[in-house]
C-alpha cells in the first residue's frame, strides 16, 4: 500500500548542486535531483544589471523529516525546519462540538502526517473492493517525501465552552487585537485549527492539505487557505531570499539555540511555567499581507530603499556595510538627517527598538491571480513563531501606525494558533489535553 | 416535508431517521475498556485482542486465532501503527464486523460478532501482512450477516417502488404543467414547474441511463435524461433544446408562453411518459441504492450550489432539497440491513442527514416557488459555502456505503 524507497525524482532539474539540509534523513537510496541556480558573483555597484548571487542551493526530493519526537518538548516540524520552497496553509472551523471528535481528528491527522512526511500514502489509492472510495487521493504517488512537514495548530476557539477544554487554555493564546492599518477580511481570518504543509514540491504540500481536509469532513469545515511559493525566509545554510517587493526578507531572523529558547519555545526547560501540554511548543501568528504590486513597481528605487531602510540588491542597512552589518539607527548624513529613516520598516521592526524582542519569521510569497481591478493579487503569507503572541502584537502596533511600507501593503488576514510540541511515537498532537 | 403531499407511499422505515445522534466520526472514544482478557472462559463470550504496531513496518497482531462458535468480542488497540486505520473481520469478502478511525494514542475499541463455525480472516489494510486466518470451531450457525443481506435486498425492492411512484407522479405533474401552458396561464405554469421538478430530482441518478430504441448511446437525441433535463450550459447544438429547462427559460426569462413553449411542454410530457414506462423494468441491487444516493449528492455539488441547474427560475434550493430527500430515501431503505452491518456508520450518516435537513429548514419560505428561498446571487454569496460544506460532510460517509452493502 505504501510506496517503497523514494524513486529518483523526474521533477527536478539535473545540474550542479550538493544535497542540502543537515539533519534530514534520506528516504531513498537514489541521489536526489538538484534544482538550483549558481550565479557568478559580480560586485554590486559595478554592473548596474547585476543579479544578486544566490549561492549554491539544491533540492533533494528524496529527503524526509521524521514526525515523531524522540524526547520531551521537541517541536513540530515546519518551524525551525530549514524552509522548504512551497507551503500550503489552511484553517478550519470545528463543526462538531463533541470533544471525542476533536480527539479522533487530531489522532488521525497525526498518524497521517507521519505517513505523508515519510512519502507514504494515507491509505489505499485503489481500494480492495471495487465499490470502495480511495483512502488516499493519489496525486503525490512517486513524488517522494520532498522534505514535507505539516504543522498542526489549535486556535483560541478550541478552548471555548464547546469541548470542555477552557481550563487548559494558555493565557497567551488570545485573538490578536485589532491593530492600526488592519484591513482584515473575516473570510481570511481566524479558525479553530490550522495546518501548514511545507515541501519542496508544491504538489506534495497540496496533497497533504487536501487529504487531511478530506479526513476532517463531518468534523470540521474549511475556512481559508493560502498557497505559498518562494520561501521568504532562510535557514542556517540558506541565503536570504526575497519577498515580492524584491527585497531580502528576514536578514535578522532568530537563528541561535539561545534565541529560540528565549523567543520561540514555550517553557523549553519544562520547569512548569506553562501548562505541560504546551511545554516545548510555540505560537503561530499568521497574517495575509496583500501588496500593491503595481504601485510599488512605480516607486523609484531610492524611495523603496528608504521605505525598507536597506539597499535593494545587497540588503545592507542604509547606515552602511553589508547585509549582515548591524544597522546603526543613530547614523546621520552630513546634512544631519538619519541615514535609516525612523519610520522605515527595518527601524520599526528592529529588536533594538522593541525592548530586545525578536520574532521567528517563516513567511512565503503568495499569489491569488488577478483582482477585480485587473491588478496582480499577490503578497506575503506572513507566519511568525513566538512564545508569546503579544510580542508580534507589540511590533505590529508600531508598524501599523507609522511604517512607510503601509502605503504599499494591507494586512487582510489574521489568525493565531497554539502549536503543541511534537508527539512521541504511539501518541498524537495534543493528546495531553484529553488526559 | 415540502413534497410530502405528493408522496404516494409513506414509509415506516423513515421514522427512525428522526433520531439525532451526536456521533460524527466513529465511536472510537465511546468505548474505553482496554483488552486485558484474552481467555475464552469469561462467560460465553470469547475475547480476542488485535494490536497494531510499527517497529519500522506496520504489524497487525491477533492474540488468538481459534475460538469456539458464539459471540466473540474483538478489542482493537493501535499502539503505534500509522498505516493501519481500520480492521475488519471477513469471510468470503463479507464483512462481519469492523472498526475504523484507529490511530496511535486513542483508547482501545471493541466490536462483537456472533460467529458460526468456519474459516474467517482478520483484515488489516496497510499492514505488512494484511490478512490473518481466524478459525471458529463448532457448529456452522446461520450468521447475523445473512439476515443483513436479506434486509438490504428487501430494502432494494421497497426502494424500486419508491422510484416508480416518483416517476409516475412526475407524469401527472408534467401533464398539469402542459395543461396550464396550453391555456396560456403563465403564473400557474410557473407554479406547476416548481411542483414538477422535485420528482425528477428525487430519483434522477437512478433513471438517467435510458436511451430510446434505435439510437446510439452517444447520440443525445435518444438520451431520455438529456431530452428531459438538458440545461443551457450543456446544450448539444445538433439536437436543439427541449425539456424542463427550455420551458423554464420561456416561463421565467422570456416571461411569455409561445407556440414553442407549448411544443416543449408537449415533448416533455411524451418523454416523461416514456420514462415512466421504462423505469419499472429496472432492478436494484443494494449497492445501486448507495451509489444512487451518492450520485444525487454529486448533483447537488456540481449543479445546484452553483445555481446552474435553475438558471432562470432560481429554484435550485427546491432541487437541492429534493436531491437530499431522494438520497435520504435510498438510505432509509438500506438502513435496517445497514444497522446490522455497521451501526456506527449508519448513525453517522443519519446524523449528517439530520444536520443537512435542519440547515435546509432555514431556507424554507412558503412565499417562494417550491417552498424555498430563491437561490439568487445574494443568497449564493451568503450561503453557498455553508451549504457546500454541509453537503460534503454528508457526502463523505455516504460515499463509503456502496462498498459496505456490496460486501454484506
Amino acid at each position: 500500500m505504501t510506496d517503497g524507497p523514494a524513486p529518483l525524482s523526474r521533477r527536478g532539474l539535473f545540474g550542479a548542486g550538493v544535497a542540502a539540509g543537515a539533519g534530514l534523513a534520506a528516504a531513498g537510496a537514489g541521489v536526489g535531483a538538484a534544482a538550483g541556480i549558481a550565479g557568478a558573483t559580480i560586485a554590486t555597484g559595478v554592473n548596474p544589471f547585476a543579479a544578486a548571487t544566490n549561492g549554491d542551493e539544491s533540492i533533494d526530493l528524496s529527503l524526509s523529516h521524521p514526525f515523531y519526537a524522540t524526547a520531551a518538548r521537541q517541536p513540530q516540524g515546519g518551524i525551525r525546519t530549514t524552509p522548504q520552497r512551497y507551503c500550503v496553509f489552511m484553517t478550519f472551523d470545528m463543526s462538531s462540538s463533541v470533544a471525542t471528535d476533536l480527539q479522533v481528528l487530531l489522532a488521525r491527522w497525526s498518524a497521517s502526517i507521519a505517513q505523508l512526511q515519510a512519502g507514504k500514502t494515507v491509505g489505499s489509492v485503489e481500494p480492495a473492493h471495487g465499490d470502495g472510495v480511495g483512502a488516499d487521493t493519489g496525486e503525490a504517488l512517486d513524488l517522494g517525501p520532498a522534505s514535507l512537514t505539516v504543522t498542526v495548530g489549535l486556535g483560541p476557539g478550541i478552548f471555548d465552552e464547546r469541548f470542555g477544554l477552557a481550563s487548559r487554555r494558555p493565557d497567551a493564546l488570545r485573538q490578536i487585537p485589532t491593530l492600526p492599518s488592519d484591513r482584515l477580511q473575516e473570510g481570511l481570518s481566524g479558525g479553530d485549527l490550522s495546518l501548514q504543509a511545507c515541501a519542496d514540491d508544491p504538489q506534495v504540500a497540496y496533497h497533504a492539505i487536501r487529504d487531511l481536509a478530506r479526513m476532517a469532513r463531518g468534523t470540521a469545515t474549511v475556512r481559508w487557505t493560502v498557497l505559498g511559493f518562494g520561501r521568504a525566509s532562510a535557514g542556517p545554510s540558506q541565503t536570504t531570499p526575497r519577498n515580492l517587493m524584491g527585497f531580502k526578507d528576514g536578514t535578522r531572523n532568530v537563528t541561535t539555540d539561545e534565541e529560540y529558547d528565549r523567543f520561540v519555545w514555550v517553557d523549553p526547560d519544562g520547569d512548569g511555567e506553562a501548562d505541560g501540554w504546551m511545554a516545548g511548543g510555540t505560537y503561530q501568528v499568521v497574517r495575509k499581507i496583500q501588496m500593491n504590486i503595481e504601485i510599488w513597481d512605480a516607486d523609484v528605487v531610492s524611495d523603496q530603499q528608504r521605505v525598507f531602510g536597506r539597499t535593494k540588491i545587497e540588503g545592507a542597512p542604509l547606515s552602511g556595510g553589508t547585509e549582515h552589518t548591524t544597522p546603526d539607527f543613530h547614523a546621520r548624513t552630513a546634512s544631519g538627517d538619519r541615514k535609516i529613516d525612523e519610520t522605515s520598516h527595518v527601524a520599526l521592526a528592529a529588536h533594538e527598538n522593541n525592548d530586545g524582542v525578536k520574532i521567528l519569521r517563516r513567511p512565503y510569497n503568495y499569489t491569488d491571480g488577478l483582482n477585480q481591478y485587473g491588478q496582480l493579487d499577490a503578497g506575503l503569507l506572513f507566519a511568525a513563531y513566538v512564545n508569546d503572541p503579544e510580542h508580534f502584537t507589540r511590533i505590529q502596533r508600531r508598524l501599523g501606525a507609522v511604517d512607510r511600507l503601509n502605503e504599499y501593503i494591507a494586512h487582510i488576514g489574521s489568525a493565531v494558533f497554539a502549536i503543541p510540541p511534537a508527539p512521541k511515537k504511539g501518541s498524537y498532537i495534543g493528546e495531553q489535553l484529553f488526559r | 416535508m415540502p413534497f410530502g403531499k405528493h408522496t404516494v407511499r409513506p414509509l415506516t422505515t423513515l421514522g427512525a431517521l428522526g433520531v439525532v445522534t451526536a456521533l460524527a466520526l466513529t465511536g472510537c472514544a465511546a468505548t474505553s475498556s482496554s483488552a486485558t482478557d484474552d481467555s475464552t472462559d469469561s462467560g460465553k463470550v470469547s475475547r480476542v485482542s488485535i494490536t497494531l504496531t510499527n517497529d519500522g513496518s506496520d504489524k497487525c497482531a491477533v492474540s488468538t486465532t481459534k475460538v469456539p462458535a458464539g459471540p466473540v468480542t474483538f478489542s482493537v488497540k493501535n499502539e503505534s501503527s500509522t498505516a493501519i486505520t481500520e480492521v475488519e473481520l471477513l469471510q468470503d469478502q463479507r464483512i462481519f464486523g469492523e472498526k475504523e478511525n484507529l490511530a496511535p494514542g486513542l483508547d482501545a475499541v471493541q466490536f462483537t460478532a456472533t460467529l458460526g463455525g468456519g474459516k474467517y480472516q482478520v483484515y488489516c489494510p496497510g499492514a505488512d501482512k494484511e490478512l490473518t486466518d481466524f478459525t471458529v470451531t463448532g457448529k456452522v450457525a446461520s450468521t447475523a450477516n445473512s439476515s443483513a443481506a436479506t434486509l438490504l435486498k428487501s430494502g432494494a425492492t421497497g426502494y424500486s417502488k419508491y422510484v416508480d411512484a416518483q416517476v409516475s407522479d412526475m407524469v401527472t405533474a408534467v401533464e398539469q404543467l402542459q395543461t396550464d401552458i396550453d391555456a396560456g396561464n403563465l403564473e400557474a405554469a410557473k407554479k406547476d414547474y416548481a411542483d414538477a421538478r422535485p420528482y425528477y430530482e428525487h430519483v434522477e441518478s437512478d433513471v438517467d441511463g435510458f436511451v430510446k430504441k434505435g439510437f446510439k448511446a452517444t447520440d443525445n437525441a435518444g438520451n431520455l435524461d438529456y431530452l428531459i433535463d438538458m440545461r443551457a450550459s450543456n446544450l448539444d447544438p445538433a439536437v436543439g433544446w427541449s425539456g424542463f429547462h427550455a420551458v423554464e427559460r420561456d416561463l421565467f426569462e422570456t416571461g411569455a408562453i409561445s407556440d414553442g413553449t407549448k411544443q416543449y411542454a408537449a415533448d416533455l410530457t411524451t418523454n416523461v411518459t416514456l420514462l415512466a414506462k421504462l423505469v419499472p423494468t429496472l432492478d436494484y441491487k443494494p449497492e445501486d441504492l448507495a451509489n444512487g444516493a451518492a450520485g444525487l449528492l454529486e448533483e447537488v455539488q456540481s449543479n445546484k450550489i452553483t445555481g446552474e441547474e435553475e438558471a432562470y427560475s432560481h429554484i435550485d434550493l427546491v432541487d437541492l432539497a429534493a436531491n437530499v430527500e431522494g438520497a435520504r430515501q435510498a438510505f432509509a431503505y438500506l438502513k435496517p440491513g445497514l444497522t446490522k452491518l455497521d451501526p456506527t456508520l449508519t448513525k453517522q450518516i443519519a446524523a449528517q442527514f439530520d444536520r443537512t435537513n435542519s440547515m435546509m429548514d432555514g431556507f424554507r419560505n412558503a412565499d417562494d416557488l417550491g417552498g424555498f428561498d430563491s437561490w439568487d446571487d445574494a443568497a449564493k454569496s451568503a450561503h453557498a459555502n455553508e451549504v457546500s460544506q454541509r453537503v460534503q460532510a454528508l457526502q463523505d460517509p455516504l460515499s463509503r456505503l456502496a462498498e459496505k452493502v456490496a460486501t454484506a
